[in-house]
């Protein structure tokens, strides 16, 4: 016998395959190019998502490792700022000569609306061992001027140019709605690009002149510490116990960075979630080309294993044309997910600012892993949709595939199989959910696989569609109703594909429209039984949800007496270390009405109201509680002036404004535990005889000489939360968006599919006296009954995933409970959506359908 | 080309032996056997003839000898290959170096030019140089058709896409020339040239065929002929065949 095992066995298609494939992709221009689209559009999405993501996150890193500068610890005051006596019991009691005070805080420049910067106040005789742009001895700093001066302030010259300012020139810094004036002394330095970048956004001043703006006499934010190497570290934090007050506490430098990346942790991976989406569709789109493009040649396919081709080489021929389609996508997708980036940006750092912490993105961080994560998921998820198509390209037996009647029958045939593997993703899916615990990524894969198991449906119901609306579309349209319905069965493996990434978009939409209106509602709701005040008053802070601004008590002496106003409370937002974390504290009197039953997730058996007065016992928001595991009856170490005192949790409540968490303490165990008698806002009740609209114009016009204070009346303020609610959202809307785009070329391209594919039959019919007009119209009564069916498939899928984001990913992600609501409006308007989609990806088509020369088609043949 | 398949008989030994081959098809729950324990041996450069009414199995017969398809049992030895112990891939590379297949609906690759169908199983088995390329025209050259070479399929006649087909078929000298009906598409004065060309390449160039056909005059050419009957293969006189065609 031959010895065959000496034969090579090939893999790669040799030239003349490879130049007949490149043929093909030729002569059909417009599918190639769409399904470059897809990709393209998909990529972008996750490109300019991970670009805008991680922009941000460069940025805050910068701008605080630029503000470390070479710092290795901090010294800060576990219940707020620390005492500058301290610096001094450092330096000398500590014997820590590398030690610098800072004050940190964020101002508007020239007036209470301007656009948010930092501020710096250092010492400049001991921060030149830390940071090297301030100047310092040596540095080239006018050291008398910027000591002396009871305003001088330093700043980047890129800066000075945003701000239109020279040296010299004096400015209003808004502190709590309060203004001081300053002089730009002289520019900052930055050593390098990296250095400018983390400069951008802010001001340095004298420590004694940040006290002054910020109004803080006396105080500092941290003590930074340069520690020699190797750090002992546990005998500086016995030191530091000894020595130093009970309050302050001795922390690493990057802490700080950490902790706040962490904050936006949740944010960024729900929005890397969304724009996964758009690239799972955009592999749908792929794998429909692709199953066409081996489809349409399997006859051809056929003809080549008949000569000699091997199935490996069919397999690596379908392959290295997705390749070209993945690699042209990818690119152009990189191209255009950079450009999206710089939109994307701007909505992501909004939010981040509405949200968590003021951040200035003064330009994208352009990675080369980002981009190039974005070619390898383009080309990667592009050959991974391409793998089914080139296998079953490679499966058919020789002188099977030169037969034509069986392309249809085998996916009519794989129907059980696909609906078992359906089967088989959703357990996966819910044993995933299940079993993911707090893992959001995991869930995300779940939710994946449920989508995924949707899709293996989606024949079989495509197939039942086309059967129920035979008779429907043949009683309306006669037996041309009756072939466009059929057609839809008959062309199941493409038919299927196009309705399944229709219906995954559409879905998708309407799982994020439907979770986005449930969780206003509940927001709405929320600030229904919250905002019960008449005005709330509060200075402009700079991060929507956390204003630890103060009222001045000037101010707040004037509101309390105003005309019209008949009783008030006041709220104080500080930031605290609450088990070790900083934890924002909200410090309340309860209000009349906080009993109410819908106010509290879980509350003791004793009446914690009262208990709050009388003991130390706080409530913790439901966010903290689901981030902590924290329960009622448990304790919190809260570090307060006093030192660190366990507090009692006596409630868990509802609470919509922060998902980073909260604990919440009466007013009466604040002013014992901290030294701090300040407030960040009041809420006060007019008069029933008086107009609120009224009372809000005399409160303004009172304390405008005091302090610039926001005051709104309830329904402004409420109107506000809202705005910004849905500002958060915009991303998410901009995402959804692209993910139909991405599925209405899918459609369009699995409608061109078809089109190519039905030339003969469609070319017989017109052979047989069928018009152009009648053509037209089975070509549209088809397509639109895809869009009815998909529009129907993704009504149960849009409320199965609404349903998933609701009480799986919200719920892990930032632990609140949200009502499920179902707005028929919105599902109406996902058939409205898929019906559109459509029949405006049938206008192409039908036209060319229409216009095809019959017997050009027949000849094709 | 490479020398896996290159001829390894002695003169008196069979190009092809083929025993008790066997295929059947399930449908469903029932099971129709096709072709029932076929038994014959082809000599090499003998030009034989497979007659048989539509159905009979002739296409599945052929497509068993090219390892196109596997039997269901039995035995087919290609000189001293025995095709049923080779797996799809082994098959394959067999196809591509010893077979040459014409097919009824001609099966060119629309995609490639003429001169490039041609060079094709040339480039499969491992070569497609400046000479080779040079042979691909020369076949089409003994084909008549030089002066297309650059064409497309789809610019050529159904007579010319034939003629074509077989010169793809002989391009890489295989060791047999399978065909399934090659005059079953053209009128008869193409059949005719097609037939001549043919006859031709060989009875001159001494080639083994075997051609699925109704054509009586292929039958006259034939060295033998074979009939597909019910699964079941005879061996007929000429003289039958053409009383039966």
């Amino acid at each position: 016998m031959t010895n065959l095992s000496q034969q090579p066995s090939p893999s790669f298609p040799g030239r003349l395959l490879r130049r007949s494939s490149r043929r093909y992709l030729r002569q059909h221009p417009l599918l190639i190019l769409l399904s470059i689209l897809g990709v393209a559009v998909g990529v972008s999405v996750v490109v300019g998502i991970d670009l805008a993501n991680s922009s941000a996150r460069t940025a805050f890193q910068l701008s605080t490792e630029t503000v470390a500068g070479r710092a290795t610890h901090a010294l800060v005051a576990g219940d707020g700022p620390i005492d500058d006596d301290i610096y001094q019991e450092v330096r000398v009691g500590l014997g820590v000569r590398q030690a610098a005070p800072i004050l940190e805080g964020y101002a508007r420049v020239s007036d209470p609306t301007g656009p948010v910067v930092q501020l710096l106040g250092i010492d400049p005789l001991a921060d030149g061992d830390f940071r090297s742009f301030a100047g310092g001895p040596g540095g080239g700093l006018d050291l008398g001027g910027f000591m002396g001066g009871s305003s001088s302030v330093l700043m980047a010259p890129a800066t000075a140019s945003r701000f239109g300012l020279e040296i010299g020139s004096s400015f209003f810094l808004w502190v709590d709605g309060r203004a001081k004036e300053v002089t730009l002394l002289d520019m900052l330095d930055p050593s390098d690009d990296l250095e400018a970048t983390g400069l951008d956004n802010l001001i340095v001043m004298d420590i004694s002149v940040a006290q002054a703006v910020m109004d803080a006499p006396g105080q500092l934010s941290r003590i930074d510490l340069r520690l020699p190497l190797p750090i002992d570290v546990e005998n500086m934090t016995a030191l530091v116990e000894d020595r130093l007050p009970e309050n302050v506490e001795l922390r690493r430098a990057e802490a700080r960075s950490s902790t706040l990346d962490q904050m936006t942790e949740a944010f960024s991976l729900n929005l890397t979630a969304m724009s996964l989406l758009a690239l799972v569709v955009g592999m749908f789109l792929i794998y429909n080309t692709m199953t066409f493009s081996v489809v349409q040649r399997r006859s051809l396919m056929g003809r080549l294993r008949a000569l000699g081709v091997t199935r490996r080489e069919i397999f690596w021929l379908v392959l290295s044309e997705a390749l070209l389609i993945g690699g042209i996508g990818a690119i152009i997708g990189v191209l255009g997910g950079v450009a999206l980036g710089r939109v994307l940006v701007g909505l992501v750092t909004q939010t981040i600012n509405d949200l968590y912490f003021v951040v200035r993105i003064r330009d994208l961080d352009l990675s080369y892993w980002a981009l190039a994560k974005g070619l390898l998921l383009g080309i990667g998820s592009t050959l991974l949709s391409t793998i089914p198509p080139a296998r079953e390209a490679t499966r058919a037996a020789v002188s099977t595939v030169l037969r034509r009647s069986e392309n249809e029958s085998r996916i009519s045939a794989m129907l059980p199989r696909l609906n078992w593997s359906g089967l088989g993703l959703a357990v996966l899916g819910g044993l995933l959910l299940w079993g993911s615990g707090t893992n959001i990524a995991v869930s995300y894969v779940g939710i994946l696989a449920i989508i995924l198991a949707g899709a293996c449906w989606t024949p079989a119901l495509v197939l039942l569609g086309s059967r129920l609306l035979r008779p429907v579309l043949g009683g309306v349209f006669g037996i041309i109703g009756r072939m466009a319905a059929s057609g839809i069965g008959q062309s199941l493996s493409r038919s299927a594909v196009a309705v399944a990434a229709l219906t995954i978009a559409v879905s998708a939409t309407t799982g994020v429209g439907v979770m986005v209106e449930s969780f206003r509602t509940t927001v709405d709701t929320w600030l229904t039984y919250s905002l019960e005040a008449d005005v709330y008053i509060s200075p402009p802070g700079t991060v929507f949800r956390r204003n630890d601004s103060t009222i001045t008590p000037e101010a707040e002496a004037v509101i309390r007496s105003a005309d019209g106003v008949i009783s008030s409370f006041s709220v104080r937002t500080a930031n605290v270390v609450v088990d070790n974390e900083p934890t924002d504290l909200i410090v309340t009197e309860p209000r009349p009405s906080a009993l109410e039953p819908g106010r509290y997730k879980a509350i003791a058996d004793y009446d914690h109201r009262e208990a709050m007065r009388s003991r130390d016992v706080v409530m913790v928001s439901e966010p903290y509680s689901y981030r902590h595991g924290t329960r009622v009856g448990d304790e919190l170490l809260i570090v307060t002036a006093n030192g660190p005192i366990r507090f009692e949790v006596g409630a868990i409540y509802h609470d919509y404004a922060s998902d980073l968490g909260a604990v919440q303490m009466t007013r009466s165990r604040y002013d014992i535990h901290f030294n701090d008698p300040f407030v960040s806002g009041l809420a006060v009740y007019v008069a029933p005889s008086d107009s609120v609209e009224t009372v809000v114009e005399q409160l303004r016009e009172a304390t405008t000489s005091v302090q610039g204070l926001n005051i709104r009346s309830n329904r402004d303020l409420r109107q506000a939360s809202l705005e910004v609610f849905d500002r958060t959202f915009t991303v998410t809307t901009v995402l959804r968006l692209l993910a139909i785009l991405v599925a209405f070329v899918g459609v369009l391209t699995a409608l061109m599919s078809l089109q190519l594919e039905r030339r003969r039959e469609l070319a017989v019919l017109r052979a047989n006296g069928m018009t152009p007009v009648q053509v037209r119209r089975t070509v549209t009564l088809q397509t639109v009954s895809m869009g009815l069916i998909a529009g129907i498939l993704s009504i149960p899928m849009g409320l199965v995933l609404s349903w998933l984001l609701i009480f799986v990913i919200n719920q892990r992600s930032f632990g609140w409970t949200l009502q499920f609501i179902i707005d028929p409006m919105i599902l109406g308007q996902a058939v409205l959506l898929a019906l559109l989609a459509a029949l405006l990806a049938s206008v192409y088509p039908t036209w060319s359908m229409s216009r095809a020369n019959a017997a050009d088609a027949l000849r094709a043949e | 080309m490479t020398d896996a398949f290159q001829p390894n008989q002695t003169s008196m030994s069979p190009l092809l032996h083929v025993s008790g081959l066997r295929k059947s098809y399930t449908e469903g729950d029932a099971t129709r056997e096709v072709l029932k324990g076929i038994s014959c041996e082809i000599m090499q450069g003998e030009l034989i003839v497979l007659l048989g009414r539509s159905g009979s199995g002739k296409s599945t017969f052929l497509n068993m000898i090219s390892g196109m398809d596997a039997p269901s049992s039995g035995s087919i030895q290609f000189d001293q290959t025995e095709l049923t112990a080779l797996s799809d891939t082994e098959r394959t590379l067999f196809r591509r170096h010893a077979i040459g297949i014409i097919f009824q609906s001609f099966n060119l690759i629309p995609t490639l030019t003429v001169a490039e169908n041609v060079l094709l199983p040339i480039e499969l088995a491992g070569a497609g140089s400046k000479e080779d390329r040079d042979t691909a025209l020369k076949v089409l050259e003994e084909v008549g058709l030089a002066d297309r070479h650059e064409s497309f399929p789809d610019r050529l006649s159904g007579g010319e896409q034939q003629r074509v087909a077989i010169a793809r078929a002989l391009a890489h000298e295989p060791r047999l020339i399978l065909a399934d009906e090659p005059t079953g598409n053209l009128d008869a004065k193409t059949a005719d040239l097609v037939m001549d060309i043919l006859e031709r390449l060989v009875h001159d160039d001494n080639r083994t065929m075997l051609i699925a056909t109704h054509d009586r005059d292929i039958i006259r050419l034939a060295d033998r002929v074979f009939l597909l009957q019910e699964g079941h293969l005879t061996e007929t006189s000429k003289a039958d065949a053409l009383a039966r065609s």
